[in-house]
């Protein structure tokens, strides 16, 4: 038949009438519906029996208690306890979708692999464990018998104080290497802080339940600073009822308009880097004023007023320097704050009743600068918040059991004997304990690697050092590195061998002291599920290791497994008495007073049962430490000047000018001021006319960024003005975009001499102008589809100079441009 | 309709304050993490992204160093009166219950014509272009509850107050011979979830829960109030600047709440917060 116009339009007008006829087209339409909702890859979730079980959280060193919600063998949700002492009930947005960090098996190693692909590339072939400790122990002794133990390194990111910590430690000095490297963190600031002022070595501990005006340097009280769960739960106390009858006054001190920023009562905004500037400025109006708490000035402390040397040389205290320096006028020069808030600021801060200045840079993970943490806490000292509810407790550390002394072999004597590639606790940096950026650059320096084996443990460096990438070319420099980590990290794509450790709801694990908390705890987490797959709990793969290494090494390791060692040092918790191992909402462990329950066991097995049970261990806040004894600095009071400073000072000016050796130590102030807390401006190498912006990388509670992936959950609370598709935005000021003449949303390079990223600008009122903004957790290059590739690494552009004395990365001041792309 | 609903027993609502919202976005992770929420690789084109519990964030939009954000948490806000997308719902797949005053959302009802999220005022129905994103090589899928089931594409789902969750405290009141349920046997995730303890959840009809002291506050409030939808959704908040956002105020129609606390002292660095 030949088509013609018309059989054709009566051919489709024919079929669509003779169509309707038939019952085809509804009952297709029917089945559409049922098979569009009914796909074989849609998930049936199986149902079965609901349990729960508790536990502790590892995923940062805030410990928060939570619940897991289990059907059958599967866990299906976490949720917070409301019966342990750090969390009534909350729990921050990375601990809530800790469950894809477990079952997400793209981001895990599922059991020992050793490299077959590149460096970097994450190609992988699985192995035993009995091959994986033969490969790793083969190296040590290797080195062990060539003489060389200390060509082993660690770089260990498990909070100070953990078993661990304490394992790999133990273990380095056992196979005979001082090169023990850990991350920085605030805690090693407030460390070392602690000790020159106060003599102390327990963990800070801020009341900040107890105290009716906050004042915070820094502190991302709701970024993620301490332990989240307890911080927020802080924040929504302090604003229940009447917000004109409050108690609590907060006061953020912060160049970026941050959710702690605009959720504080007062928001401060000096430069960035001048923090402790501001904390002087403060102390000057209150010594001024004469609103100090003289009765501690005079009777607790040291260095205020000015002082003699046994030759009698005089010499400035630190009141004279804050007053000859500080004035309201000077610091509004250097910090950029109206002269005006700083009156007002010292006003209200010594009028509180139980006034508390805190230091931190943003979350716990990254360090801060010392002088400008002892600025604040002089703060602390000068209206008497020290040792004073609501103020800094001075807390005993926790009572946890040593480990019993090793054996050290010969070989390990003459390595522990050969200098720290960091050169931490030389007399150049006599107060640091490692400085991982001098580790880099050792390596980085060096013809060939002085390091042979790295061992990585609970840390991605790679990702997380504020270096511009200065670590990533060390590790492609490094003969053999392994890697312990669960996930598949950065780190661990360029490692060489993979012992995969299980992740924290698959084992046993301790968390120590979270960070600020006013009062002693020891957490202890439970396996919520059995190991997923072929992995070992890191403390029982150190402690295997010890063995495959030789008889020696492994002499120094006793136990059975790791639980064995956990309980060793746990004992003397049971021996310290009064520890409760239970907790009851009524009566906050914050809170002083009220009616407890009396520990309630009678022998150690019966306390580590519960402990296992609940969970934790903690002494409730108790009154105020008797002065006898507290501060154990070489005056035996708080040190305004620290003698261990001057000490320190004049030791390394030993055989050369003593201006050359402040000046070696990062030091512009004179000596007597270089021994308190004083402000130095930061150094750059940069040409600020080529680089006019300052890039500052900031972090959000809702984004890991720490050696933990963040679960992919996160990405639904993340704005579309901070990633769009693969690039983050860097938020500047709508004045220096303007200058700029950038646009929202247009695609800049940030280019400092140390690197370049792309970001797109997002423009912000509260950003301070001339500094870019760049959040850090963004911009991985491992793991899966969820994180991959998206947005950019602000570590990779920073320029980190060294903090005075500590040596410490100085990561908020590096010099950059943008360039419209 | 709204009479109706008057003779209904329970009106369960939520009142989250302002104040105490650190904008850490838990509520979101919690909601999903509950309700099998299934999460794609590419999560940043919001239009696409299904987030029940959703945070805006807002700003007082003044210049450096006055400017203040915040952040507004979004669940459904289960309207009382005529919910817009019960009206349109051509399926019948969406059901405002009287005895709970919960909107309901029936996916094997809908036919995915998207009708109710165009009449939706808050944004807070989502559609499902694809399928739960659950790869099996991945192993997602383990995490899954029995209690909510994971949707297939062509459907519109939202926040259900986790409705689930008051079956469960149900069935655990009959079996304990009880025919009503206590005011903290049935909160929603993010009630649960929230680190701040920023939202209060319970039966507005209760004199004796706290939601129903809350909502008389004069710092109450709630969003696009002027439509006349009730919602259930209750905000708390002491600045001004924020309760303004609320609505889309002409200029002199907000009426400001007498607002003086000690933080409009005049240093401070959020001043005007009563210039309204």
């Amino acid at each position: 038949m030949k088509l013609t116009r018309r059989n054709f339009i009566a051919a489709v007008i024919g079929g669509i009438a003779g169509i309707q006829a038939t019952p085809l087209p509804w009952k297709f339409t029917d089945d559409v519906a049922i098979w569009t909702q009914n796909w074989p890859w849609v998930p049936v979730p199986p149902t079965g029996e609901f349990s729960e079980v508790t536990s502790v959280c590892n995923l940062c060193p805030g410990g928060c208690g939570i619940v897991v919600k289990k059907v059958d063998d599967r866990a299906v949700k976490i949720e917070g306890r409301t019966d342990y002492p750090i969390n009534p009930g909350g729990i921050c947005p990375v601990g809530m979708g800790g469950l894809q960090l477990l079952y997400d098996e793209s981001l895990r190693f599922t059991g020992p692999m050793k490299r077959v692909g590149l460096r970097g590339e994450g190609l992988f072939t699985e192995i035993s464990w009995g091959e994986a400790f033969d490969m790793l122990a083969g190296r040590i002794s290797t080195q062990r018998r060539k003489g060389a133990p200390e060509a082993v390194a660690a770089i260990d990111g498990s909070p100070e104080g953990t078993t661990v910590s304490e394992l790999v430690k133990r273990l380095m000095r056992a196979v005979g290497s001082p090169n023990y490297v850990r991350p920085p963190s605030i805690c090693d600031t407030y460390r070392m802080g602690n000790l020159l002022m106060q003599g102390t070595l327990s963990p800070m501990a801020y009341d900040l339940e107890n105290s009716d005006f906050v004042l915070s340097f820094g502190c991302g009280l709701l970024e993620g600073w301490g332990a989240p769960g307890r911080v927020m739960n802080a924040w929504g106390m302090w604003h229940q009822g009447n917000p004109a009858k409050r108690k609590t006054r907060i006061v953020q001190v912060e160049s970026r308009a941050s959710n702690t920023a605009s959720k504080a009562d007062i928001w401060v905004a000096p430069r960035p880097g001048t923090d402790g500037a501001l904390a002087l400025g403060i102390a000057h109006v209150i010594i001024k004023s004469g609103k100090y708490d003289a009765r501690f000035v005079s009777d607790h402390s040291w260095g205020f007023e000015d002082w003699r040397s046994m030759d009698g040389t005089r010499h400035t205290g630190f009141k004279t320097v804050v007053l000859e320096k500080y004035s309201p006028e000077k610091v509004a020069e250097i910090t950029g704050v109206e002269p005006k808030t700083i009156v007002s600021l010292a006003r209200a801060f010594a009028g509180a009743k139980a006034p508390v200045a805190i230091y931190g840079k943003g979350k716990d993970s990254l360090n801060g600068s010392l002088y400008e943490y002892m600025a604040v806490q002089s703060l602390n000292a000068l209206v008497g918040s020290i040792n004073r509810p609501g103020g800094v407790l001075l807390p005993d550390p926790l009572p946890l059991s040593n480990f019993p002394p090793m054996k050290v072999d010969s070989v390990a004597v003459g390595g522990l004997r050969k200098p720290r590639l960091d050169q931490a606790g030389t007399m150049r940096y006599p107060f640091s304990d490692s400085l991982i950026n001098n580790f880099t650059d050792a390596i980085n320096r060096a013809p060939r690697s002085p390091v042979d084996t790295l061992m990585v443990f609970s840390a991605n460096p790679f990702f997380t050092l504020p270096d511009g990438g200065g670590f990533k070319k060390a590790l492609e420099k490094i003969p053999f590195i392994v890697s312990f980590s669960p996930y598949r990290d950065e780190t661990a794509n360029m490692a060489d061998l993979i012992l995969p450790d299980s992740t924290y709801l698959e084992k046993m694990d301790d968390t120590v002291w979270p960070v600020g908390l006013q009062y002693p705890l020891y957490g202890l987490s439970q396996p919520v599920v059995e190991p997923l797959y072929n992995t070992k709990n890191v403390g029982d793969t150190v402690i295997e290791l010890s063995r495959a290494i030789d008889d020696s090494v492994g002499s120094s390791f006793p136990w059975e497994s790791f639980e064995e060692a956990l309980k060793e040092r746990a004992k003397g918790l049971f021996e310290a008495g009064e520890g409760l191992v239970s907790y009851d909402a009524g009566t906050p462990a914050w809170q002083r007073g009220g009616d407890r329950d009396k520990p309630g066991y009678s022998s150690f097995d019966e306390m580590w049962e519960a402990m296992k049970e609940g969970g934790m261990w903690y002494r409730p806040v108790g009154s105020p430490r008797d002065w006898q004894g507290l501060f154990n600095t070489p005056s035996k009071k708080f040190e305004f000047t620290s003698k261990l400073l001057v000490q320190a000072i004049a030791d390394y000016s030993k055989g050369q000018s003593e201006k050359k050796a402040l000046k070696d130590m990062g030091l512009s102030a004179p000596a007597d001021e270089a021994c308190m807390a004083h402000y130095e401006a930061p150094e750059t190498t940069a040409d600020r006319s080529e680089y006019p912006f300052l890039m500052l990388p900031y972090e959000m509670i809702n984004l890991a960024s720490g050696w933990i992936p963040s679960p992919p959950f996160l990405y639904k609370t993340i704005f579309e003005n901070q990633l769009l598709k693969d690039k983050s935005f860097a938020t500047v000021n709508p004045a220096t975009a303007a200058k700029a003449n950038l646009r929202q949303g247009d695609l800049v390079c940030i280019e400092s001499q140390a690197g370049k990223v792309e970001a797109r600008i997002n423009l912000f009122e509260g950003a301070m102008p001339g500094i870019v903004y760049l959040p850090l957790g963004f911009g991985h290059t491992a793991y899966d589809e969820f994180l991959k590739g998206k947005g950019v690494n602000p570590n990779n552009v920073v320029q980190a100079g060294q903090d005075p004395i500590s040596g410490y990365p100085v990561w908020w001041n590096t010099p950059v441009k943008l360039v419209k792309v | 309709m709204k009479k109706e609903n008057d003779h209904g027993k329970h009106k369960y609502g939520m009142v989250i304050d302002i104040d105490k919202c650190t904008g850490c976005g838990t509520c979101m992770v919690a909601c999903a993490a509950e309700n099998n929420v299934s999460v794609r690789a590419d999560q940043s084109d919001k239009e696409r992204t299904i987030t029940w519990m959703r945070l805006y964030k807002i700003s007082n939009g003044k210049p450096f160093p006055h400017t203040e954000i915040s952040y507004i948490p979004r669940p459904c806000m289960h309207c009382d009166h005529h919910p817009p997308c019960v009206s349109v719902c051509v399926a019948t797949a969406t059901k405002l219950d009287f005895n709970t005053g919960i909107v309901s959302q029936i996916y094997t009802r809908c036919i995915g014509c998207r009708y109710c999220q165009a009449a939706c005022p808050y944004g807070a129905r989502y559609f499902n272009w694809w399928d739960a994103y659950f790869p099996k090589k991945k192993g997602l899928d383990r995490y899954l509850t029995p209690e909510v089931s994971p949707r297939m594409r062509g459907v519109v789902e939202k926040c259900t107050f986790c409705h689930h969750r008051f079956m469960r405290a149900k069935t655990v009141a009959y079996a304990e011979d009880r025919r009503e349920i206590e005011e903290d046997e049935y909160i929603t995730a993010c009630t649960e979830a929230c680190p701040a303890q920023a939202i209060t959840f319970g039966d507005l009809n209760n004199p004796d829960h706290e939601v129903a002291r809350l909502i008389k506050h004069p710092f109450t409030f709630r969003l696009l109030e002027r439509i006349g939808t009730e919602p259930k959704v209750y905000y708390h908040s002491s600045r001004d600047w924020v309760r303004k956002l609320a609505d889309n105020f002409l200029p002199g129609e907000y009426t400001p709440v007498v607002n003086q606390t000690w933080a409009e002292e005049e240093w401070s660095t959020k001043p005007g917060r009563d210039e309204f």
